[in-house]
């Protein structure tokens, strides 16, 4: 019966190499994921905040606080000078421009004012008047916030304001993560799930369809031996492409693996286990292999975005973080992504392990019965 | 393959009943697709099972294979009985299912070796493929392979453990009358080889050919079983006068009656069977009924089309005992 086992794995290892179009991709979407999110939102300032500056004022006040805001080319806040100002908030309103900021006229005299060394406290500071689109709201905010520190800035150079106190951003981890770091370990977490999800239902409802498990049934082979050499065939498949998306994340984008090799093999053969053993429940529940794509879709797709792939779990509201994180795929991404980023060891994921773990062995007894060979 | 040695071991065993199938019933829900069968096939003999299509062949083939849990009777196939030893019956069975697929994407030679490692003991993949005229095709891919060509793995793989029964599922269906004989020949030479054969087909021209008995199959029921030979002489008649008899159907109770007394009052003519307004004259004695049958007709003024004689056949045996057609739906 082990010979049984060897050739049922061999020919299932063979069917994945011979189905190109499959392996191509089941691996290109997350590939593209990741290429994509990586290199618009990883690699930081993809944000443009194009800023009309009308000067009413002319004075020399007004052309160094100008100045000043030009020169922040670090900043993603592209100031130009223009004169007019309807044809600026033209240019925002059909959304070339994000901001205009307007210098009223009088301002070179305030200003003279409250930095004159005998201002009155009761001097009143000049008001630039900052238009934005409020449907815009990220950016928006982006942009309030940018050209507030900006004007904060000018003004306390202007008064000669000398800072007490000041914050300096430090990581505790003292680990430099970006963005992609938080990706890659979501993406691949993301492709274990739906090639197994779909993978399985789609292909063990396909066969039974056509005959394929019937008549293996005929035979002395027992379910137990093609299940096990499902199952080796595809740890090995999910295996290749998982270290295929991971040295293409460390090559490309640099991603960090921190944590052990090992755990992360490890944690990818337990979140294989556990969706395969979804996939199996859903290939015995589909009727057909045409509903077996719809189901695993329906399933799949909103655990995409519940769990942790592309958005922290932290950040969803309270009422979804409850169910989100007795999900496997939360715990997938979260385990991945802690031995890639912080390098966490097996004493801290252990509950993480348990949780796929008892995925895996519920939802294979659920499996075993509702699997049907017709 | 099985040995000369063997071979003779197996024709002297003929006469012994190697598949006993005892009053097995099927249900779906309100519908019974098998109702009562019962059956004795004999060591090394062609079984067919005839009937139209949902007579209930394949439900009974299944029941015996041990691929259905039959709702009532008992099927013991080479002494085993399927539900207390199915293990063992699959041991001894090979089996080609009615229009499986195989793996599009393996080559022959890998899905023989495969289904080879099923069983605790099989033949060597080579000879095997060769006697099934694959051998040049075993590195092909499966879906590279013609219908005729799938037919004779699917035949192949029901061989790989040297069975002592072979079940074939309409072997022929769906294939070109070129590659049905090849198969036919096929299937002589395992019979010849010793191999005890359950065949299902609705070609009554293929039952005919190969098998030793025919269980003729009805709406779930064994309405017939003998050999091809007594089955078409049970109609007592070697030969069949067949017309069609346009607007008989549109004809009054009375007219329609006194048309069959016509009919049967033909000379020699032993039965009058029909099914919508096709009639047929069966007789011992063709032309002296032909004759009779243009004369009376003509003097009643009896109009008919698509006249023509023929042998009697199974078709005839199935006609003449459900009143229906077997190619009809």
């Amino acid at each position: 019966m082990n010979f049984a086992y060897v050739q049922l794995t061999l020919a299932q290892l063979r069917i994945f190499a011979r189905n190109r179009q499959m392996l191509f991709f089941t691996l290109l979407f997350p590939l593209l994921l990741m290429i994509m999110l990586g290199s618009f939102v990883g690699q930081g300032g993809g944000v443009s905040l194009d800023t009309v500056i009308v000067d009413h004022d002319g004075t020399p006040q007004s052309q160094s606080l100008i100045a000043s805001l030009e020169f922040q080319s670090v900043s993603p806040l592209k100031a130009i000078a223009g004169s007019n100002e309807t044809q600026a908030l033209d240019a925002l309103k059909k959304g070339d421009k994000q901001f205009v900021i307007v210098i009223p006229k009088g301002y070179g005299e305030q200003i003279a004012a409250v930095s004159a060394p005998s201002a009155s406290s009761s001097a009143s500071a000049g008001k630039l008047a900052v238009y934005f689109d409020e449907t815009d709201a990220t950016r928006a905010n982006l942009g309030l916030a940018v050209i507030g520190q900006l004007v904060d800035g000018v003004s306390k150079k202007i008064t000669q304001y000398k800072p007490a106190v000041t914050i300096e951003g430090k990581g505790v981890r003292s680990l430099n993560l970006k963005y992609i770091d938080f990706l890659v370990p979501g993406i691949v977490a993301m492709m274990i799930m739906s090639n197994n999800l779909n993978g399985v239902a789609g292909q063990i409802s396909s066969w039974r369809e056509r005959g394929v498990l019937r008549r293996m049934q005929s035979t002395t082979l027992r379910a137990p031996t093609f299940i096990a050499a499902q199952i080796t065939a595809r740890l090995l498949l999910n295996g290749v492409q998982a270290l295929v998306l991971l040295l293409i994340g460390s090559l490309i984008f640099h991603t960090q693996v921190n944590g052990s090799w090992w755990l992360l093999i490890l944690f990818v053969v337990l979140g294989t286990l556990a969706f395969m053993a979804i996939g199996f429940i859903i290939a015995g529940l589909a009727k057909t292999p045409d509903s077996a794509g719809p189901i695993a879709g329906v399933i799949s797709f909103p655990l995409m975005f519940l769990g942790g792939v592309f958005f922290p779990i932290n950040s969803m509201p309270a009422a979804f973080q409850g169910v989100v994180k007795l999900l496997p795929i939360s715990h997938l991404s979260t385990a991945l992504r802690q031995v890639m980023n912080v390098g966490a060891g097996m004493s801290e994921l252990w509950p993480q392990a348990a949780l796929l773990g008892g995925w895996t062995i519920v939802a294979f007894i659920v499996a075993s019965f509702t699997f049907r060979w017709d | 393959m099985t040995s000369a040695a063997e071979a003779i071991q197996n024709a002297s065993d003929s006469g012994q009943p190697i598949i006993e199938a005892d009053g097995l019933v099927k249900r779906y829900g309100a519908h019974t697709a098998v109702n009562g069968v019962r059956f004795t096939v004999m060591r090394g003999e062609v079984f067919g099972l005839l009937g139209p299509n949902g007579a209930g062949k394949t439900t009974t083939m299944e029941m015996i294979e041990g691929l259905r849990r039959p709702d009532g009777g008992v099927a013991n196939v080479a002494g085993f009985d399927t539900r207390k030893n199915l293990q063992k019956v699959k041991e001894v069975i090979g089996v080609q299912l009615q229009s499986t697929s195989m793996f599009d994407l393996l080559k022959v030679k890998e899905i023989v070796r495969m289904y080879a490692s099923f069983y605790p003991k099989s033949l060597p993949v080579e000879p095997l493929l060769e006697e099934m005229m694959l051998k040049e095709k075993m590195n092909d891919r499966v879906k590279h392979l013609s219908g005729g060509q799938k037919q004779r793995l699917a035949i192949a793989l029901a061989l790989v453990n040297d069975p002592q029964v072979v079940f074939l599922d309409e072997p022929t269906t769906g294939l070109d009358p070129q590659a049905r004989r090849t198969l036919w020949d096929i299937i002589l030479k395992l019979k010849k080889q010793g191999k005890t054969i359950v065949l299902s087909t609705h070609y009554m021209d293929e039952a005919h050919i190969l098998c030793d008995r025919i269980c003729l199959m009805d709406q779930g029921k064994v309405i017939a079983l003998d050999s091809p030979e007594r089955l078409v002489r049970s109609l007592q008649s070697d030969s069949a006068i067949e017309f069609r008899a346009s607007g008989y159907e549109s004809l009054p109770e009375a007219e329609r009656a006194g048309m069959v007394q016509l009919l049967q009052s033909v000379a020699e003519v032993k039965q009058v069977d029909m099914r919508k307004d096709v009639f047929i004259l069966y007789t011992d004695n063709l032309q002296a009924s032909l004759i009779d049958f243009i004369g009376k007709a003509g003097a009643a003024d009896l109009s008919y089309a698509e006249l023509q004689t023929r042998t009697a056949t199974l078709e005839d045996v199935f006609i003449h005992m459900t009143g229906r057609s077997l190619r009809e739906e």
